[in-house]
């Protein structure tokens, strides 16, 4: 940290030029949001491109759930705002209504951290939950688009199907919450710290499974997490999240070579540093 | 002339400002909830007609709310009927009216007793754990995960509950009507040796269609009060088991006030304004 100054260490990285043959897909631009008086959010800048796996690192408290709040639609912005890139006109996050909402949230799957599968509902219900209740699909159709979602994230269906959450392992309850962030096919998918309290096995699948789905799927994917070895194994790009700002982002090679102290400390795991300051000072209970 | 204040009186009236803040706090933040709820309430009418689509959900809490409560309601009643025989039965006795017992009864637990006993043991039994189930689910935020997919949580999971209980309650209060008033014919036979017969004749002589229909009108407003307060309080649980243990405790409290509130308003346009409209 020696020579950098608070104002080096906050200051928020340039947006890049989109390189050639990217398409911005989501674009964040000076996104801010307070709870009260507590500044959470304090001027965004991101692109994310299509087709790409970004992955957004940050330490406890520095934004990442109200940031991944805002992409799920759940949340509105104080200042700023997000833009969603659409066939005809592009929808503002920010601003759309209750319709324009529900048909972005289609467009969308979302991987909860700890599944958020409903307990009282078996595997089937849970993961067709979205085709009977929102496609109104009827039974003989959703049985078969059940068994194909679990079969792409290597769960033996016709075992499972009749039990209920509680009844699997955390890494089968994971797979399953997968499973139902994409079966309507969505476009862009929203993992929230999808390695979180799993075994290393466990771990390795995860990643393994969220590029396999990004080969297969051509999904655009964004990944909010803490957990460095599953950054830098999944990511095509990381940005790194510090007290609601991203002071850095890059290809993994760009990210591991940058000497920013906060990166340097998350990456080498020292417990001195700005992020140890930060927690010291409070910031990580927002 | 400014006089130095003790110590003593600085403490009183630091604490008693401080109480008087506190209850204002807690008065202003009970209106909320119940605009909340009453916002809730609405939302989930406006969906009723989608209720179809929510109709295994609905059988389920029916199932849960109301066939779970029968064993323990009528027990509750059956004993509170029992107990008000003897109480009343005995001075009844020594002015050599006890034939009048089963009037006593059956006009308490049609227009009182009834809905009231089902009100305590729903709220108690099922608007808790209706709050308990829904804060657990939005802590795990399985109810924004539900919002994701663009299932509206008011129709998916509070539209059946509160229906429930409205469909199970006026049940409920019929059954505690039936099972109190042989609690208290059971008295009457067994302890003052009256019939059964004259017991239910007394009782048949007071209680008036209106009665029994304002009963079951109450219990209906009770029902719809109970589930809205319980999936409010679910719905806006924050702070993880704590809260969901705070979620529950406020559903129990806030409902028993609003049970007794909307009762003292139902039953004085029912015996103040709609006996005299009747005759």
């Amino acid at each position: 940290m020696m020579g950098w100054t608070r104002e080096q260490l906050e200051a928020p990285a340039p947006l890049s030029p989109v390189p050639a043959g990217k398409e911005p897909l989501i674009r964040i631009r000076q996104l801010v949001k307070r709870f009260g008086r507590r500044l959470i959010l304090r001027g965004i800048d991101l692109d994310v491109y299509r087709g790409e796996t970004l992955v957004i690192l940050g330490g406890s408290g520095s934004g990442k759930t109200t940031l991944l709040r805002h992409l799920m639609g759940m949340l509105r912005s104080d200042e700023g705002g997000i833009t969603v890139a659409d066939v005809g006109q592009d929808l503002l996050l920010h601003t759309a209504d209750t319709q324009a909402l529900e048909s972005y949230r289609r467009r969308l799957g979302v991987v909860f951290q700890g599944a958020a599968l409903l307990n009282s509902l078996t595997v089937y219900e849970n993961v067709g939950l979205p085709l009977v209740e929102v496609d109104q699909l009827p039974p003989s159709e959703v049985m078969p688009r059940v068994v194909e979602a679990l079969r792409r994230v290597y769960l033996p269906a016709h075992e499972i199907l009749s039990l209920k959450p509680a009844s699997l392992s955390g890494g089968m309850r994971k797979r399953v919450g997968i499973a139902r962030a994409i079966i309507q096919n969505p476009e862009i998918i929203l993992y929230d710290e999808p390695t979180t309290g799993l075994d290393p096995v466990t771990v390795n699948g995860v990643n393994e499974l969220t590029l396999d789905l990004q080969a297969k799927l051509g999904v655009t994917s964004i990944v909010i997490t803490h957990d460095l070895d599953a950054a830098f194994k999944i990511a095509d790009r990381i940005a790194m999240l510090y007290l609601g700002r991203i002071i850095a982002i890059g290809t993994r090679e760009e990210i591991r070579a940058n000497q920013h102290p906060v990166l340097q400390q998350l990456l080498t795991g020292s417990t001195t540093g700005p992020l140890t300051e930060a927690y010291l000072a409070g910031h990580h209970v927002a | 002339m400014n006089r130095k204040t003790t110590i003593l009186e600085r403490y009183d009236r630091s604490t008693s400002v401080k109480a008087v803040e506190r209850i204002g706090a807690s008065a202003i933040s009970n209106i909320q909830v119940a605009g909340r709820a009453v916002l809730l309430f609405l939302d989930a009418c406006a969906h009723l007609p989608q209720i179809g689509r929510s109709a295994a959900t609905l059988v389920r809490q029916i199932d849960v709310s109301g066939i779970g409560s029968i064993v323990v309601l009528s027990l509750i009643a059956f004993l509170t009927g029992m107990i008000m025989a003897v109480q009343t039965g005995s001075e009844l006795e020594k002015f050599g009216v006890i034939s009048n017992l089963g009037a006593i009864i059956g006009a308490t637990f049609v227009r009182e007793m009834g809905p009231i006993w089902a009100a305590i043991i729903m709220l108690s039994r099922v608007g808790a754990a209706m709050a308990a189930e829904l804060g657990t689910m939005t802590v795990n935020e399985e109810v924004d995960a539900l919002r994701v997919m663009s299932i509206n949580p008011v129709r998916f999971l509070v539209l059946p509950r509160i229906l429930a209980l409205v469909i199970a309650m006026p049940l409920l209060t019929v059954l505690a009507d039936i099972v109190g008033m042989m609690g208290g014919a059971m008295v009457a036979s067994q302890m003052f040796n009256r019939p059964t017969d004259e017991f239910m004749a007394s009782a048949r002589s007071v209680i008036t269609g209106l009665d029994f229909f304002s009963g079951l009108g109450k219990s209906v407003v009770f029902g719809a009060i109970i589930g809205t307060i319980a999936c409010d309080r679910g719905l806006n649980t924050t702070d993880g088991a704590e809260g969901v243990g705070r979620a529950t405790t406020q559903t129990v409290v806030l409902s028993v006030v609003f049970v007794l509130l909307s009762d003292l308003v139902m039953t004085s346009f029912v015996q103040v304004f709609l006996k005299q409209a009747v005759g």
